[in-house]
């Protein structure tokens, strides 16, 4: 009953006709970039951080939140359309873009849209039970289980978003090492700063993101040589009642798969929808024609990518560690506003956490009416060809730097990073666990300090918590596995190569 | 050398040891009150490990060309350079036009002068909008 009083609490501040107008911005703006290369909810967020400013508290995070899941509900589209998945609907293009091939484009379409709206329900309600709950275990936390949680933090994002262990923890270290430039907050000394007056605050978040995704990710489009042919054909949406009861089954399984995974550290829409497909495959009545354009095959994804993308924000909101990159970004949303994310939030702020929460189904509905009725309007947006569309990017990310401090020199260090986010690109190096990193990177230095001044220099303390342990112990578990894996594929290469032809 | 996780190797120590060096100038301290240096050394010092063993593994993994395209990157960090450098000398209309002018320049599709002037003039409608709307100080002219 509680929820219930508190879900009604929140409806009272999310139905506020300002709140309404930002969450319907945020729907609005997140479907777009889910539909356009080269901007990505990450890329967004960090260039809407600095406009928000000017905007309320709840109003600013209804809006950034509601750019995350709506960019889920967008990128669906042009991956069921056309085969580009922007964002993270990577699976909707096998059965999605089937589905297209035959014909059915309305019925992909409108399977998505309603499969995200019962994922985005589901996942709300394990979101209002949930956080509250972890919230409170939170409590039990000590330095040392805090460092614990952001190192698995580290190893998952690193191998689920590069694939590869060693990359993405390097990348997550270099974060790491960019948040000390500063001055040192316990001592009050410079650290690589190297004499520059600018550098003694840090490096600022939004020239780190919009360098490394905005300006890195443009090079990379104008890089490769697609040709990109806007989608044309018919679209009947209505589906027949057989197909709509087609859809349900599958949609519920995907949200509890989703809700799940989105929790754990690293998890999120990628790994989600990539489950949900599988179980997908496994168990439903139809296994048979996944693959080849069945309603299963984009009805459980959608719904578990998008249940995934909402219970991220439970880690964020009730531990107050968050879990991905656009995580860390919502978090230094949080922070810019003068609230910490953590197991004090719900209690000390409830209009905001519970307003998020029910804004997430207002903009829920948004999202349906969005992306199911006026799907055929959002088309015409593939149709703006890319050299338009770059320099108008361009232009956003330097009024996004120069509007956080007025200052135009900032545009420097974007453009520095830029740079720097080109290389790693063609380096393969992913950027998204460098800028978890860099958030993360003063907290960890903080709560490392922390836990050795309280165990008087101790390592073993790590080892000796239950809850830092165990953590610990798990990430052993996953390196040694990554490296006798490593080691078993090598030796097999050997073997095939030593072998005569 | 032209093999990109040997590069990735090389890189990522040469990122480590410019922070690891850096923070050796700094007071490291011990274990139990711990120094300003002391974590950006480990950490340099994990990621210099991580730098090592990707040279070493790249001897062992099928090589990789290095696929690098200095053009469109240059094109990219020279407008936006630009569009900076006059904005603060002359005005910020002044820098989107050159930002949209010399921007236009990288990609495949071909050059045209009117689609150009047609983004300006939307850019320029647009960051109209931000000063008068957000109240964003922009020195637009």
């Amino acid at each position: 009953m509680d929820i219930l009083h508190n879900l009604a609490f929140g409806f009272e501040h999310a139905l506020t006709l300002h709140n309404l107008m930002f969450c319907a911005i945020g729907c609005t703006v997140g479907t777009l970039v889910g539909l356009l290369p080269g901007l990505g909810p990450l890329a967004t967020i960090s260039l809407l951080l600095p406009l928000t400013y000017a905007i309320p508290t709840e109003g600013a995070l209804i809006m950034l939140a509601g750019i995350y899941y709506g960019a889920q509900y967008g990128d669906s589209v042009s991956a069921i359309t056309m085969r580009i998945p922007h964002a993270s609907s990577i699976v909707a293009c096998i059965d999605g873009y089937q589905m297209t091939l035959k014909g059915k484009t309305g019925l992909a379409l409108f399977t998505a849209g309603v499969s995200s709206f019962i994922g985005g329900t589901v996942a709300i309600v394990v979101l209002a039970w949930l956080a509250p709950v972890l919230g409170e275990v939170a409590l039990l936390f000590g330095p040392t289980d805090y460092c614990a949680l952001m190192l698995v933090g580290f190893v998952c994002v690193s191998f689920v978003t590069t694939g590869s262990l060693l990359n993405g923890m390097a990348m997550c270290l270099i974060g790491v090492l960019l948040g000390q430039i500063g001055t040192d907050i316990n001592s009050g000394m410079q650290r690589f700063t190297m004499n520059l007056s600018f550098l003694v605050d840090g490096v600022g978040l939004v020239s780190v993101a919009l360098g490394c995704f905005g300006i890195a990710e443009i090079t990379k489009n104008l890089d490769s040589h697609e040709e990109r042919s806007p989608f044309n054909g018919k679209i009947h949406l209505m589906p027949t009642w057989p197909e709509f009861k087609r859809i349900i089954p599958s949609a519920l399984r995907g949200s509890v798969i989703g809700s799940f995974l989105g929790i754990l550290p690293g998890g999120g829409p990628v790994i989600a929808q990539f489950a949900a497909y599988a179980i997908d495959k496994k168990v439903s009545k139809y296994k048979d024609e996944i693959g080849s354009g069945a309603i299963e095959g984009v009805a459980g994804q959608a719904a578990a990518d998008e249940a995934a993308a909402r219970t991220s924000f439970i880690p964020l909101m009730s531990i107050g560690i968050p879990e991905n990159a656009v995580m860390a970004l919502m978090m230094a949303a949080f922070i810019v506003k003068g609230i910490q994310p953590g197991p004090n939030m719900i209690a000390s702020h409830p209009e905001l956490f519970w307003g998020l929460v029910a804004s997430m189904w207002v903009g829920n509905c948004f999202l349906l009416i969005l992306n199911v009725p006026l799907v055929r309007f959002w088309l015409s947006v593939f149709k703006i060809p890319y050299s338009v569309l770059f320099p108008s990017i361009l232009f956003f990310c330097c009024i996004g730097t120069f509007s956080v401090n007025n200052n135009l020199d900032d545009i420097f260090i974007t453009v520095a990073f830029g740079g720097i986010g080109y290389v790693f690109m063609r380096l393969e190096l992913d950027a998204a666990p460098l800028m978890l990193g860099f958030i993360l990177g003063p907290m960890l230095e903080e709560y490392f300090r922390r836990a050795l001044l309280l165990s008087r220099g101790d390592f073993t303390s790590f080892f000796t918590h239950p809850i830092s342990g165990s953590l610990l112990g798990l990430i052993g578990i996953f390196v040694t596995w990554q490296v006798t894996a490593f080691f078993l594929q090598a030796r097999r290469t050997a073997a095939e190569r030593r072998q005569p032809a | 050398m032209n093999d990109e996780n040997l590069v990735r190797g090389l890189v990522l120590i040469a990122i480590s040891l410019a922070f690891g060096l850096t923070a050796l100038r700094y007071p490291i301290g011990e274990f139990s009150r711990a120094g300003a240096g002391l974590f950006p050394l480990m950490v340099s010092s994990l990621l210099l490990l991580i730098g090592l063993v990707t040279v070493v593994r790249s001897r062992f993994v099928e090589r990789v060309p290095l696929n690098f395209s200095m053009t469109n990157i240059a094109i990219i960090l020279v407008s936006l350079c630009g569009f900076t450098m006059i904005s603060e000398h002359v005005n910020m209309i002044a820098g989107i036009v050159f930002m949209v002018f010399f921007a236009g320049m990288a990609g495949k599709s071909s050059y045209s002068i009117v689609r150009n002037v047609k983004i300006s003039a939307g850019l320029i409608a647009v960051a109209f909008a931000f000063q008068k709307l957000l109240s964003l100080n922009l020195p637009l002219y």
